[in-house]
């Protein structure tokens, strides 16, 4: 085994993945004079790397070893995950949310999942302060149900044809709408430029309208010399023989060779899946891998139940105009947690700008719609199409997991498995708001409704932060409990899913562990 | 010379370019060219490539002249880099090849049956109603083969003017698929 890659002598800290927390981790740790080193598994990446084309933006993904996936409610890795410099947060589309206040004990509430060992006022500092660091737009005030906070620190983007129509049907069913607070630029921020509206997000923001890490925590991770390894796919972590709890750094494959970095602090920070995937194989013979003292590591896994809804209107609609997280967002049954037979809070991401083709394309849902039928049935689409996604909770189970398949890779890693089946009653809630959602179209005066199938939004849990060790894997800070400096960052850590985008609460989380990790340095 | 002014010409329409094996010579052109100049697929038979457009032209009309043959067979070939959608759909990049090869064949034995016409060959498969079918499920194929052919035909900048969509790219696509 070769130790410590060409220009990484001994740093303080490794992170491991360059992605959403990995970067802010970064930047936030060097900035105070830490020495750090990012593995990262994919190839590096910039903004000219962004070309605007859907077919293009699949060479984003994840394109690490397979992940096998078992259950009724697969997760996804393949299109959730992401593969380079900034991960998959560096084409996701920017809709950043708060936790509810409830999404933090529904175990306590509702007997149903895991208890945050935090609740929203213990991140509600770093909510504020990440915001106004990457820049967002939104009208808080019209976010009714928005818990409290600082404003945010640019006025919303501009509501376009699909979200005025698509508004009637919320208006008409008593619904209320607010316009959705978005990590991208409605005016120039902190030299960044302001959005055009063209709707090429998912496949990256080249100009650096949309917050995604390349332009926000990449260039003062720079700045503050970090060192960015890339193609470097880490296997495990490495234990002192003498004191298992003592993690003294990892091991990694970069082109077909084993190397190890050693380092005072390790920092997993690789998405969920490879996250939980890098613990269990660390474990050895005589020691289970660290944090699954007591069999928890893996589980807990979650995944946002969603599906859009699509209306075809009289009404011009111009769907291609505006950003891919849409123009508005309804909040107003998310706090309804307990409904009988139906359980979880779920939102409505309203007018997204959509594109013809690839697998959330109008033409690619519609399987029935081909030959010469087709081009026409296109070309009114192009024009007249509205759509919304509605994001449901997951309840957190721990027969829901992460753990290694019998398959290996070409370096002979043990491949990750999942398995995510979900709870009737998320099943039902799901139904039941599919159901209400082309209600809503119709009030909204879509002369043909139909919705896409159930699919699986967001990656989280499988190393859940949690007071009781056994009962999670790491503590508030995301130090993995029977180790002594062994972090996770990521949405891995959640216990329980809530309906709102991670983006915005893993970077919270992650603000706050740099800060407990430059205090305790200190 | 030729062939320089070829890809300026094209970079300019916005079309995506890709290595083609053309009368043993590797040109650099669109998905399209390479079947109007006879590509050699270096992946699939000339028969999985015949059988590819005629269903994929029954689903997509416009996909045989758009090239969804020299895309298919380019982006097996591209390995990890594939851009297929079958990836995000379960079938990871090592696995494509044996997906359509698969079908495929499927898809010729169904076409070699006497007086039947390509409309109800994607009907039968669509409807999982073909006899002897081999590999992944004849819809799924159904639904992948249709997503590629949107890819080729409504994907690209041409696409996208056919449907009066203005397609305002930040860095238009310009190497291969
Ligand atoms: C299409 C799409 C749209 C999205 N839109 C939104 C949105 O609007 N709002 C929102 O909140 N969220 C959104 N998301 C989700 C968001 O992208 C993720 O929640 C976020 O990026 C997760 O951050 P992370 O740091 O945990 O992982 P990532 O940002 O994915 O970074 C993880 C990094 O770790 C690397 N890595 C993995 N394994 C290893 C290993 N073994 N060794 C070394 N490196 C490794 C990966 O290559 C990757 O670069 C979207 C996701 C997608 C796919
Ligand atoms: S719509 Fe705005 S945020 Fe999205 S890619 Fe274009 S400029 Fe960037």
């Amino acid at each position: 085994m070769k130790s410590d890659g060409a220009g990484m002598d001994s740093p303080d800290t490794i992170i491991v993945g360059a992605g959403a927390a990995g970067l802010l981790l970064a930047a936030r740790l060097a900035e105070t004079g830490r020495r750090v080193t990012v593995l990262e598994a994919g190839p590096k990446r910039s903004t000219s790397d962004l070309i605007s084309s859907q077919i293009w933006a699949r060479r984003l993904k994840w394109s690490g070893p397979h992940v096998e996936e078992l259950g009724d409610h697969k997760v996804g890795h393949a299109f959730n995950a992401g593969f380079g410099t900034g991960g998959s947060a560096v084409h996701h589309y920017g809709v950043w949310l708060r936790l509810h206040r409830g999404d933090f004990s529904v175990a306590s509430d509702h007997g149903v999942g895991l208890d945050w060992p935090l609740d929203y006022d213990t991140l509600r500092a770093h909510y504020d302060s990440v915001q106004s660091e990457v820049g967002l737009s939104g009208d808080a005030e019209a976010e009714v149900w928005r818990p409290d906070g600082a404003d945010y620190p640019m006025p919303p983007l501009p509501i376009f044809a699909q979200g005025r129509v698509l508004k009637k049907g919320f208006d008409k069913t008593g619904r209320r709408t607010a316009p959705l607070p978005l990590a991208i630029n409605s005016q120039p921020y902190q030299g960044r430029a302001a959005c055009q509206y063209d709707g090429w997000c998912d496949a990256g923001c080249p100009i650096g309208a949309l917050a995604n890490p390349l332009v926000t925590w990449l260039p003062r991770a720079q700045e503050a010399g970090v060192h960015i390894e890339h193609n470097a796919f880490v296997n495990r972590v490495l234990r002192d023989p003498n004191k298992a709890s003592r993690i003294t750094g990892v091991e990694y494959f970069q082109a077909g060779e084993r190397h190890s970095l050693h380092a005072q602090q390790v920092i997993i920070a690789a998405f969920t899946v490879q996250s939980a995937r890098i613990l269990l194989s660390s474990a050895d013979n005589n020691r289970p891998a660290p944090g699954n003292q007591f069999d928890q590591l893996g589980r807990y896994l979650t995944s946002h139940p969603a599906g859009t809804v699509f209306g075809l209107f009289d009404e011009e609609t111009y769907p291609h105009q505006g950003v891919s997280g849409g123009q508005l967002i309804s909040h107003d049954d998310y706090d309804k947690k307990n409904q009988g037979a139906a359980f979880g809070s779920s939102q409505w991401l309203i007018a997204h700008a959509i594109k013809p083709h690839d697998l959330l394309g109008y033409g690619t849902g519609r399987p029935d719609i081909s030959g010469e039928k087709l081009k026409p049935w296109l070309q009114d689409a192009a024009r007249h199409i509205g759509n919304m996604t509605l994001v449901a909770e997951d309840i957190a189970k721990p027969e829901n997991r992460i753990s290694l398949s019998g398959q290996r890779d070409v370096n002979g890693i043990a491949l990750a498995r999942t398995e995510h089946n979900l709870d009737t009653r998320t099943a039902q809630l799901w139904e039941q708001r599919i159901a209400e959602g082309q209600d809503i179209m119709r009030a909204a005066g879509a002369r043909e409704v139909w919705h896409g199938p159930r699919v699986a939004m967001h990656i989280m849990g499988g190393t859940v932060m949690g007071n009781d060790e056994k009962l999670s894997v790491t503590d508030s800070y995301g130090r993995v409990h029977d180790t002594d400096n062994l972090y996770v960052s990521g949405p891995s850590l959640f216990p329980s899913s809530g309906a709102v985008n991670p983006t915005f609460t893993l970077s919270a989380i992650a603000s706050r562990q740099a800060e407990h990790l430059t205090k305790q340095a200190d | 010379m030729a062939l320089a002014t070829t890809r300026r010409r094209l970079l300019t329409g916005g079309a995506a370019l890709s290595w083609f094996l053309v009368n043993g010579s590797w040109l650099c052109m669109s998905a399209a060219q390479a079947r109007v100049a006879g590509f050699s697929p270096q992946k699939l038979t000339d028969e999985q490539c015949t059988t590819l457009e005629i269903l994929a032209d029954e689903l997509v009309p416009g996909a045989r002249d758009a090239g969804i043959a020299a895309f298919i067979d380019s982006q097996l070939t591209a390995g990890e880099e594939s851009l297929l959608i079958a990836k995000y759909l379960g079938v990871p990049a090592p696995q494509q090849l044996g997906f359509y090869q698969a079908a495929l064949d499927s898809g010729t034995r169904l076409l070699a049956t006497q007086d039947l016409s390509a409309a109800f060959a994607i009907e039968l498969i669509s409807k999982d109603e073909v006899l002897n079918w081999e590999g992944a499920p004849a819809s799924f194929f159904s639904f992948v083969l249709r997503a590629d052919a949107l890819d080729v035909v409504y994907g690209t900048e041409h696409g996208f003017e056919q449907l009066g969509i203005p397609y305002m790219a930040h860095i238009s696509p310009q190497e291969a698929w």
